[in-house]
């Protein structure tokens, strides 16, 4: 459904959903939303038989949950206590043992529970960035694509403009100007990385508007409001999952970059901000490698789950993409 | 770094080469490098160094350093690594013995006070020299300190020395005649760079002139500031006719290294020679490395917590942004009763500092102050909390601590964000005062200046280097020091304003009895200690290493345990001596020479090799086109 291609047999959930089927029959409309209903519970389940044929979705998803599962449970695991330094329970930069299985920081503390609790920033910066940024990127892409003309135009080439900015450096100029806190980083990494889904769901939104049955809403009287909302967006839906789930790596990563060069709060324990400590700390010189190892290593998996489950998506989502890797 | 810079030789046709010969050298090229990877970088380094003769290379001397330059006119230099270089570019009157801080002949050689100690008789040496060719005289002098005296702009980074002056005048070449208004103390350790006059003198605005655009900048120093580009390095080359010998190493670089595990990786490869600022577990790391000598000494410096009191300027004018309630004795009193600062020494510092007690490091012996039993504010986090009760401020629903306006006691404090020091204290400071009901917010920036001239800030880091006399680090927290109105920037250190504290420090700065003065002083911390702006936390040691295969042999200061960098005189610096000066060589030759060798012989073999292969691949290709 996220294909160009002609309105497929199999429907897309959303297309004739509840309003028309109201419309169109003056039925009884619980039956009409039911019915609705049991559509989107089909495909999500023939969305799942799909991505269930993908491995490396399933080995990413699988990676995510356990990550996910770590950093809702850190309270648990490790205690909220593990940031303070006051109550410290080692020595500064122990090597592994027995009691902290990955040695402690240069403040005593255990760095398994400070990995386990760097999990929640770093998981919550990455999905709430990515969300901003895509959330961002599709508002402009649906817009631009819909009105097209010289407001579209306009639009454009401010996206091309930020399209060819670094975004890194565009990042770390938002993070220095912009106090130190978590929110900064999202805004910065958010703000930055939306033109690739703006130009994504441009294209797609002007793919969408050239079938017949926009021009069937729209001689029904269908506003530009109702176009964009019922007809345009859920069917660049799927688009913007996938790009989600592929640009929440990005976010983390770049969050992870930007705490590493200092430009995150340096009071939150997040695994860029560990490395960061690290450096500090001396570690890479000294080769304390178990302070820098965990981190960077937890990082990567992250991202990479991210990205197995991103590419997943985007083939079951886009048959285009075609055999299942 | 000691490398070798081989002499250029001029005019060599590279460029005439065939074409063909291209392929063979860039396969040696890549040889060397493959081999360079695969055996062991560090004795390889070296190696060029040693293998030619000692006669025709440049010996440099490469330290890292990571703190920006603020100025490099002496009239606005107030960081470290600036007056380190001034000291190395300019001489000052006097000088202080690098064993025991005795006051030495600088450019002065001979100095003569009247009966009424009001009238100062300065010898100037005739055998110094511009580093452009002109005699440095007395009327240099003269013309230094009347300009600092004439021109508020000059008097920015060291006007207190002047600020006392009636008239300075050089009767001759060899002869400068300082009078007083009042007896000073410091008339031994006037820290003021002199400068050339005939350059000076040309200089329109010295609050706008930094004196880095000209370069060699012109000085008789032991070196010459041969060039600087901001963050990136300043070059110095030694001065032939410095009138105590010459610096034996053929240039000093201070490269900037922003990140001090960088510096560190640096020194370990051999790419600098010196660094500082090591962090307990570099330190550790490199005490275990060969050819690494670690210096551990106690420090001149005091790491401190300023508060800011309500900044404000000499017109009345209060300005900045500082939180209201810190203008109470007791909310600072309560600040500084929850600072651990033994818990900073044992955890931040491991043991690499010892405990802050008054302004005045331990060093400084005559000057030491500490607080009696009954002065000193002790950890004590209940007694600051009774402390916060009897003042009114008092736990909201929340848990936060609000004043008697409503305004809770929310609190910021501006830490470098290039010190990890300042960022670790910050999380204890957060605990620390979080369980007492204060929020702490901790701002690191990159540059701290701009809020903390503006006043906008409630605490911060603040950390001086003290020098043997120790008038200007007691001059900054005087209300002469204040900026003049709020948009100009004084030397004050904090915005201290203290009628008590300023009359001891009038009576010190006449004070020539040295017993008598040490005295003064030690009140005047007593005294700065009571207003409760300045906590001193920890007087952190130089902790700092060296490449021993580069530098022989190094002056401390105190000879005895005493830092390297950032002293009270050029010493370190100038009496460096390259380690393969002359005989001997070091005890890695031997391991090195070896290693070349085989890393020729491997690029040899693999030369031969790609060589062989390409005549093969070309007789191949001759075969197929036929």
């Amino acid at each position: 459904m996220t294909s160009a291609k002609p309105p497929a047999p199999s429907p897309a959930p959303e297309e004739p959903s509840a309003p028309d089927a109201v419309a169109a029959g003056g039925a009884p409309s619980p039956s009409a939303s039911s019915f609705a209903w049991a559509r989107r519970r089909a495909s999500v389940v023939r969305f799942w038989q799909h991505y269930r044929t993908h491995r490396a979705g399933l080995f990413g998803l699988a990676g995510l949950a356990l990550v996910a599962l770590a950093a809702l449970a850190a309270p648990l695991l490790v205690g909220g206590d593990v940031q303070s330094v006051t109550r410290a329970p080692g020595r500064a930069l122990e090597a592994p043992s027995g009691r902290f299985p990955l040695g402690t920081d240069q403040f005593g503390r255990p760095l398994l529970g400070l990995l386990v609790w760097g999990a929640r920033i770093s998981l919550t910066v990455g999905l709430l960035a990515a969300a901003l940024s895509v959330a961002i990127g599709t508002l402009v892409g649906v817009l631009a694509g819909h009105y097209g003309g010289w407001a579209a135009t306009v639009i454009m080439r401010i996206t091309d403009w930020f399209l060819v900015m670094p975004t890194l450096v565009l990042a770390i100029v938002l993070a220095t100007v912009m106090s130190r806190s978590v929110w900064t980083v999202i805004v910065a990494i958010g703000v930055t990385s939306w033109p690739t889904t703006a130009r994504l769901v441009r294209a797609q939104t002007i793919a969408v508007e050239s079938r017949p049955y926009i021009e069937r809403a729209r001689a029904l009287g269908g506003g530009h409001g109702h176009i964009m909302s019922r007809h345009v967006l859920p069917n660049v839906m799927p688009l913007v999952l996938a790009q989600t789930t592929l640009g929440i790596s990005s976010a983390i990563l770049t969050e992870a970059t930007l705490a590493f060069l200092g430009l995150g709060d340096p009071t939150i324990v997040s695994w860029g901000g560990m490395l960061q400590d690290a450096r500090e700390a001396g570690a890479v010189s000294s080769g304390h490698w178990w302070y820098l190892a965990p981190p960077g290593l937890a990082i990567a998996f992250v991202a990479l789950a991210f990205t197995l489950c991103g590419r997943a998506i985007e083939t079951v989502l886009n048959p285009k993409l075609g055999v299942p890797r | 770094m000691v490398h070798s810079v081989p002499p250029r030789t001029p005019r060599q046709p590279v460029r005439q080469r065939p074409r063909l010969r291209l392929l063979p050298a860039s396969a040696v090229a890549s040889a060397v490098l493959v081999a360079a990877t695969v055996l062991p970088v560090q004795p390889l380094l070296p190696a060029p160094q040693q293998a030619e003769a000692a006669g025709d290379r440049a010996q440099v001397l490469t330290v890292a350093v990571s703190q920006s330059v603020d100025s490099l006119s002496p009239f606005l230099a107030q960081r470290l690594v600036s007056t380190t270089v001034h000291r190395l570019a300019y001489e000052y009157l006097t000088n202080y013995d690098a064993k025991d801080a005795r006051t030495v002949p600088g450019f002065a050689t001979a100095w003569q006070p009247s009966a009424d100690k009001l009238t100062w008789t300065f010898t100037i040496r005739d055998d110094s020299k511009w580093s452009d060719g002109r005699p440095a005289t007395a009327e240099d002098a003269a013309w230094t300190f009347n300009k600092m005296m004439s021109d508020p702009n000059a008097a920015t980074a060291n006007g207190s020395f002047t600020a006392n002056f009636k008239q300075v005048t050089a009767p001759d070449a060899k002869t400068l005649v300082i009078e007083l208004k009042k007896p000073q103390a410091t008339m031994t350790a006037l820290d003021v760079p002199i400068v050339p006059k005939h350059i000076w003198e040309k200089v329109g605005d010295f609050s706008k002139f930094n004196n880095d655009k000209r370069f060699p900048i012109v000085g008789n120093g032991p070196f010459v500031v041969t060039d600087y580009k901001v963050d990136q390095y300043i070059r110095l080359k030694p001065n032939r006719d410095f009138w105590r010998g010459a610096p034996q190493f053929d240039e000093l670089v201070l490269k900037y290294y922003k990140d001090g595990d960088a510096a560190v990786a640096a020194l370990q490869k051999g790419e600098v020679s010196f660094a500082s600022n090591l962090t307990p577990a570099q330190a550790a790391a490199l005490k275990n490395a060969d050819h690494i000598k670690v210096n551990d000494a106690p420090g001149r410096r005091f790491y401190a917590l300023a508060i800011n009191p309500g900044a404000r300027s000499k017109d009345g004018k209060r300005f900045g942004n500082g939180h209201p309630a810190l203008r109470d004795p007791a909310v600072r009193k309560a600040l500084f009763q929850t600072v651990d600062r033994e818990s900073i020494i044992d955890r931040v510092f491991q043991g690499h500092a010892v405990e802050g007690q008054g302004y005045i490091p331990p060093r400084f012996g005559p000057y030491f102050w500490q607080p009696s039993a009954e002065q000193k504010i002790a950890y004590d986090p209940d007694a600051a909390a009774r402390t916060l009760d009897r003042a009114g401020y008092r736990k909201n629903a929340g848990g936060k601590r609000v004043g008697k306006d409503g305004r809770p006691l929310d609190l910021r404090i501006l830490c470098h964000a290039t010190d990890p020091n300042d960022k670790a204290i910050g999380k204890y400071l957060q605990e620390w005062w979080g369980r007492l009901g204060i929020g702490l917010k901790v701002e690191c920036l990159d540059n701290v200046s701009d809020p903390w001239l503006a006043g906008d800030y409630d605490l911060a880091f603040d950390g001086w280097s003290v020098n043997p006399d120790p008038d200007y680090v007691l001059s900054i927290h005087t209300c002469g020091a204040l900026p003049a109105t709020p948009k100009d920037s004084g030397a004050t250190d904090n915005f201290i304003c203290d009628k008590a504290y300023d009359s001891l420090y009038a009576q010190q700065a006449v004070e020539y009895d040295a017993a008598k003065r040490a005295e003064l002083v030690k009140q005047m911390e007593s005294r700065l200690y009571d207003t409760g702006y300045m906590n001193v936390m920890a007087y952190p040691n130089a902790v700092e290493a060296y490449r021993t295969d580069q530098i022989k042999s190094i002056t401390t200061m105190p000879e005895a345990a005493g830092n390297l960098w950032g002293q009270d005189g050029y010493w370190s610096w100038w009496s460096a001596v390259p380690a393969d000066d002359g005989d001997g060589g070091t005890s890695g030759g031997g391991s090195s020479s070896t290693a070349v060798a085989i890393g020729i012989g491997a690029a040899a073999v693999v030369a031969a090799g790609l060589g062989l292969l390409v005549a093969m691949r070309r007789r191949s290709t001759a075969e197929d086109r036929e």
